[in-house]
């Protein structure tokens, strides 16, 4: 059983995985599969350092998508099956976090009401499309707009908290994202943010 | 074995902090995860996922009214 830390390219070939151990890289066409040891049991332990092991592979990756805690493989040939069909669109993600990384912000408050304007099915499609774009977060884009690269929502149905939203930037561009944020107030909603992170969010979800 | 689990998933839960939440949403709910010939090989997980969006959301408590870690 092999344990996987990120799909990257670039990748240090020197880098200590999460126990310790000596990260290897498995090659499949243009991706690096960076691998160490099997996942250990869960505990907050090994979270953190799975967590600061891929940071490390990050850091040091031209391009990284960190993998998720738990993901393993029965051996290398497994692993480069379960890839082979997804190599396409690793390479596409992989192009899209090139030289960059991620910002986290969680949104907290309450949406105003919206007018009720046209039939059921308008308001209907209406509804669907601010909760996917949140254009409440408008003066923080226009804020943030030289920084971001790429956007991705999630919208919670908890009580307060609205959304997560993840941004990649280029790397190094962390504080200015800081200061942008720092200086930019939302009506109604406030904003807690952390990062700069590996690109968690922009990791594609492969299931067959 | 699951019971195990399933208490250190408990475990870590209950005394997350802020920064811990992070990680935790990141490291189990993002990332690259193979399925068929990869599998998620870590009892607990579902547990911690059902409760991190609430804990999240109790987070905000925990943090300055603006700020970041």
């Amino acid at each position: 059983m092999i344990g996987l830390y990120a799909i990257a390219r670039g990748a240090p070939r020197e880098a200590v995985g999460a126990r310790g151990e000596r990260v290897r890289i498995v090659a499949r066409g243009e991706l690096e599969v960076v691998c160490g040891d099997p996942p250990p049991p869960l505990s907050e332990e090994a979270l953190r350092a799975h967590e600061a092991a891929v940071r490390r592979i990050a850091d040091l990756s031209q391009a990284c998508l960190p993998a998720r805690f738990g993901s393993c493989a029965a051996d290398e040939a497994a692993l480069s099956a379960a890839l082979a069909v997804r190599e396409a669109e690793l390479a596409e993600a992989l192009d899209q976090v090139a030289g960059r990384e991620q910002m986290t912000l969680r949104v907290h408050g309450n949406l105003p009401d919206e007018p009720a304007a046209g039939g059921p099915g308008t308001r209907y499609l209406e509804a669907r499309r601010r909760s996917r774009t949140l254009p409440e977060l408008g003066p923080l884009r226009a804020a943030l707009s030289g920084l971001i690269r790429a956007e991705r929502i999630e919208r919670h149905t908890e009580a307060d908290l609205l959304a997560s939203v993840y941004h990649l930037i280029d790397r190094g561009s962390a504080p200015a994202y800081r200061q942008a944020l720092e200086s930019t107030r939302l009506d109604g909603m406030h904003v807690t943010f952390s990062g700069p992170w590996p690109a968690w969010s922009f990791a594609p979800e492969l299931t067959p | 074995m699951k019971k195990r689990a399933r208490s250190e998933a408990d475990e870590i839960i209950d005394r997350a902090d802020a920064s811990l939440l992070e990680i935790i949403d990141h490291v189990l709910n993002k990332g690259v995860m193979l399925q068929g010939e990869v599998i998620l090989g870590v009892a607990g997980v579902d547990l911690v996922y059902l409760r991190l969006n609430a804990l999240l959301c109790a987070a905000d408590r925990l943090l300055p009214r603006r700020g970041g870690s």
